[in-house]
């Protein structure tokens, strides 16, 4: 009875419109002051503890260092390589494109900053070699989203926060799925190029090869930087994202110079601003799961779940069709912290894998940041395109059927997340 | 202009304290690698450096209550606004106007819960764990970074009802793109050229 009001009530104020953080501590508020006796004390304890731990530092730190790299030309370096790489196949630059947000996916967290980075140099040259734009759109739109795939990952960060796996071994987990991804992403490209016949790019030899490589050798460092730290055990998550930061600041102001001094204040600012948002969404989720929690709702629902003969292919089927509706409304950090504490221990029980499970969701808002209504990539490449955002749904539904298959493929194929993570004894 | 010397202080805090940060744990983690070293061993066992992790945390809490305060100035703050879309004229007047003062209405009484922890507090003498900090300093982040987000919240509001606008966040702009030029790849008339 209890969790049908704490729903209805949560579902309620969200539709309002009000910012989701508010919505979430309203309905906590709400909900203590009427009709529990945990002393509200308690409460206030957990507003300020419950971003108190060093994992979550890691967003702000990622955040400001995919910003850093997001103004300097790091980008644009990676695409001239990958275009080295793969510019001669069918649909060159597009194929280039998705090599080049996988690159920039692999240094940067987050999936808008991935279609801004590589859309805003790539898009404009697409259409000089005339390509159709809906085509060049389609491709970086979804490719953006292996940002939050590959690690490192805000999303991983998050999903880790809220159920307590290892954000190493979910950064780990992420390398096979994501790469998978990215060819999938890419024979798709190559397969809509060469029926339509899209322009080619002349063979670079290797020696091209060779000077682009050395010249995106300072962003593609960066890789090396934080998995090789993570794993290697030279630096926690938190610290590496930290090391990452300042490592994208001397590249981009000293070494490419391709950002004047004075224009960092407000690089902090942004990322302060960007990660201030989803510290204090954190921090009403934490409260919101600790409501759950002192109700009993996940384990509740677990055995209801349980009782009524949910084998773990019909819950993970559930959970996949609860996702994708939910990121038709809302954006991934916020489904990843509420949902994610509910589901999660219904999971464990069934005998799901955390780690599987965790790349499962984020899978899944890859899915939802690239559909309609809010999928925030399709804004972004909006914005970058001048394209209408159903033009642009049209556009991408090539690449979005692809992302379904993948999901599919994720959710039931558990080794091709696990398989890595164990072969390195996580 | 008490207003903008406010705005001023805000931006400069939370800017302050992000750089800051990133400079604290890259030091840590220097002094931890130098500490591997001979002879500049000697010199980095003099420095303890185990509070930085501590550091780091208080000063992302302060910064994350004073920069969701500065988010709802910038319209940062995202909802699901489907319904709020589809809606014109006086019923989405109503129902923004709503959510800028339920805004208000949570942050005003963490606000008081807030204070009435921090004045409890700040009657013991807890202290942090690492810096030695007293507790109450470092909650007072809460008081101090939600009121000002009630005031913020009631400032949009107020601006709201009298121009009918409201702070927009574009997250799909990023500054400094604009000045990277074109990217150097033969055009399509140079491609069918070279075939």
């Amino acid at each position: 009875m209890h969790a049908a009001i704490i729903f209805v009530l949560l579902i309620v104020l969200m539709l309002t419109g009000m910012p989701i953080s508010i919505s979430l501590g309203l309905t906590v508020l709400t909900f203590l002051f009427t009709m529990t006796d945990v002393p509200v004390a308690s409460v206030a304890l957990k507003l300020f503890t419950g971003i108190e731990k060093f994992e979550i530092m890691a967003i702000p730190f990622f955040i400001l260092a995919g910003n850093l790299l997001t103004h300097g030309g790091v980008a644009r370096r990676m695409i001239r390589f990958a275009t080295s790489m793969l510019g001669h196949y069918h649909g060159g630059l597009g194929l280039a494109g998705v090599l080049a947000c996988a690159l920039f996916a692999a240094v940067s967290g987050s999936s808008p900053a991935c279609v801004v980075a590589i859309g805003s140099v790539i898009l404009p040259a697409m259409v000089r070699q005339g390509f159709p734009k809906n085509f060049g759109a389609g491709v970086i739109t979804t490719s953006g989203a292996l940002g939050i795939l590959i690690p490192p990952s805000i999303a991983m960060v998050m999903y880790s926060v809220s159920t307590n796996v290892s954000v190493g071994t979910m950064f780990i987990a992420g390398i096979v799925p994501g790469v998978a991804m990215a060819t999938a992403l890419g024979l798709t490209t190559w397969y809509i190029a060469r029926k339509n016949d899209y322009p080619r790019m002349p063979k670079a030899n290797w020696g091209e090869r060779w000077t682009a490589f050395k010249e995106s050798a300072w962003g593609l460092m960066l890789i090396v930087v934080v998995m090789g730290g993570i794993y290697s055990g030279i630096f926690t998550p938190t610290e590496a994202a930290a090391m990452a930061a300042v490592y994208a600041f001397v590249v981009t102001v000293f070494i490419y110079k391709d950002m004047p001094l004075k224009r960092i204040p407000k690089v902090l600012l942004d990322s302060a601003s960007m990660s201030a948002m989803l510290l204090y969404i954190i921090t009403n989720a934490v409260l919101f799961s600790f409501l759950m929690t002192s109700e009993n709702i996940p384990q509740a629902m677990a055995d209801w779940l349980i009782g009524q003969g949910f084998g773990p292919i019909a819950f993970l089927l559930v959970v996949n069709i609860l996702l994708l509706m939910a990121g038709n409304v809302m954006e991934p950090s916020s489904i990843i912290l509420i949902m994610a504490p509910i589901l999660f221990p219904v999971a464990i029980k069934l005998g799901i894998d955390p780690i599987h499970f965790g790349i499962l969701i984020v899978v899944n808002m890859e899915v939802g940041m690239c559909h309609p209504p809010v999928g925030l990539n399709l804004y972004v490449a909006s914005g970058i395109t001048k394209m209408g955002i159903s033009e642009l749904t049209v556009a991408v539904w090539p690449w979005l059927l692809t992302m379904l298959a993948f999901l599919v493929v994720v959710t039931y194929w558990p080794g091709l997340s696990l398989w890595l993570p164990h072969l390195l004894g996580k | 202009m008490l207003n903008r010397l406010l705005d001023r202080i805000e931006e400069g805090l939370i800017t302050f304290l992000i750089g800051a940060a990133t400079l604290v744990i890259f030091f840590a983690v220097v002094h931890r690698f130098l500490s591997g070293v001979p002879f500049i061993q000697d010199y980095t066992v003099k420095m303890d450096v185990s509070w930085a992790q501590e550091l780091c945390i208080f000063m992302f809490v302060w910064m994350a209550k004073f920069g969701a305060a500065y988010g709802v100035r910038t319209g940062i703050h995202v909802g699901v606004d489907v319904i709020i879309r589809k809606l014109t004229g006086t019923p989405q007047k109503m129902l923004v106007l709503f959510g800028l003062f339920a805004g208000a209405l949570f942050t005003g009484v963490v606000c008081a819960l807030g204070s009435n922890f921090v004045w409890h507090m700040a009657h013991t003498d807890q202290v942090s764990a690492d810096l030695e900090m007293p507790m109450w300093i470092v909650y007072l982040c809460v008081p101090l970074g939600t009121g000002l987000m009630c005031y913020r919240f009631l400032q949009v509001a107020w601006s709201y009802w009298h121009t009918g606008e409201l702070p927009h966040h574009d997250h799909g702009h990023v500054e400094g793109i604009e000045d990277v030029g074109p990217l150097a790849v033969p055009s399509e008339q140079e491609l069918k050229g070279a075939r």
